[in-house]
């Protein structure tokens, strides 16, 4: 009788684990990778796309997490020196794209610039939040 | 191997006159004229025909007949529609929301391979030849004698949007609250006049896609962009016949990125 119970705890935590698994791989697939991160600092905007590097290219979170990138996402845009000239200083995303990893910074700008009308589209399309409008002053 | 000695130079041209329409045309469509025929027709002598054919840039880069003359260059290769240019000319010249004098353009390649967007900033062009003075009626618009800058005069425009329609480069918008034709002057009386030296899209932007200055002048950074043959310069519209001043590149930036901007007093 003993093991007639224990049978039966394996098999229905065995279909328990089965029905998980389903549920995950079929409805919702279940997302190893942090998706599209959308920076808008310091200019609107640009897209890193978590699925190209690590789907698709095979390049595993360590390397980039969290020396280069922490893992929250847009916490690297708060700071001040978050711009253009690091990056073509090998720092941030120029730990590759320096022209020998992978391409320069200094080239294909609008590979990863999408724009303002880049933006506008994914707010339309839902899937980042809109800003609040800032006002550039010319000087 | 026989060796053939022709005397070029004193061969007697046969004219033209039994070179067929179609082989003229033949030769026409890989940018050849035929200029004679000598030997029987066995030699054709001819000359590019480009010049003709595609409106080349020599048409209006070696005549400058202003001083200053402004004029723009814009390397789409850098623009990222950042859009802090359309954002500050809003700001400089009271554009509203409705409007535009200048704005960014977006063309999509998807089966390019790695980018695959590219932005195309456009503003009025203040074109030597420029249609849209030529379709006003009343002369409310009109090419600036001395800086070639296309100017609007308010108080004399009806509303009647004919420059609208005769603009190859859709650079004008009906403002209502002025009730007239709005349009980009180089910032002419908001920052040039008042002795900047930069228009303010020029002003702002962050890569250096948008470089503004003198064509007239050798030492100016717009001539030695236009005058190279490094990288290909081209204008909007060419067909339209209008000799416009403001000229695109897909030129990138290979010196240090802290150079990219244009400074405001050079």
């Amino acid at each position: 009788m003993k093991n007639i119970v224990y049978f039966l705890v394996v098999v229905f935590l065995a279909a328990m684990l089965f029905k998980s698994g389903a549920v995950s791989a079929g409805d919702e697939p279940a997302q190893e990778h942090g998706g599209d991160i959308i920076y808008t600092k310091p200019v609107k905007a640009v897209i890193f796309s978590h699925k190209a590097h690590t789907e698709d290219l095979g390049l595993q979170c360590g390397w980039c997490h969290d020396k280069v990138f922490e893992m929250e996402a847009l916490n690297m845009q708060k700071q001040a020196d978050f711009d253009m000239d690091s990056l073509c200083n090998e720092r941030y995303c120029g730990t590759c794209h320096n022209g020998d990893i992978s391409f320069s910074t200094t080239t294909q700008c609008a590979r990863c610039h999408i724009g303002v009308k880049g933006y506008n589209e994914l707010v339309e399309q839902g899937k980042i939040k809109p800003e609040p409008k800032e006002k550039v002053v010319a000087k | 191997m026989k060796q053939i000695n022709i005397d070029l130079d004193n061969l007697k041209d046969e004219g033209l006159d039994s070179v067929s329409g179609m082989e003229r045309r033949a030769f026409m469509k890989i940018g050849l004229a035929i200029t004679g025929l000598f030997a029987g027709g066995k030699l054709l002598s001819v000359i590019s025909n480009v010049e003709e054919a595609f409106a080349s840039e020599s048409d209006f880069v070696e005549q400058y007949p202003y001083r200053p003359h402004y004029s723009m260059m814009i390397r789409q290769g850098l623009c990222i529609d950042c859009e802090r240019c359309v954002e500050a000319c809003r700001e400089t010249n009271e554009v509203p929301d409705y409007g535009y004098r200048t704005r960014v353009l977006r063309q999509r390649v998807t089966d390019a391979i790695g980018r695959q967007r590219e932005f195309i900033p456009i503003l009025c062009n203040h074109c030597n030849e420029p249609s849209c003075t030529r379709a006003c009626p009343t002369k409310a618009t009109y090419k600036d004698k001395t800086t070639g800058i296309v100017m609007m005069d308010r108080k004399k425009c009806i509303g009647c949007k004919m420059c609208i329609l005769a603009c190859p480069y859709e650079a004008r918008y009906f403002n209502e609250e002025a009730h007239a034709i709005d349009k980009c002057n180089f910032c002419w009386d908001t920052r040039l006049s008042k002795g900047k030296k930069l228009t303010a899209c020029a002003n702002v932007c962050p890569t250096g896609t948008r470089m503004f200055g003198d064509i007239s002048d050798p030492d100016n950074v717009v001539y030695k962009m236009v005058h190279q043959i490094e990288k290909q310069v081209w204008v909007l519209r060419p067909e339209a016949g209008t000799k416009p001043n403001v000229f695109y590149s897909k030129a990138t930036r290979s010196s240090p990125w802290e150079l990219r901007r244009q400074p405001e007093e050079r």
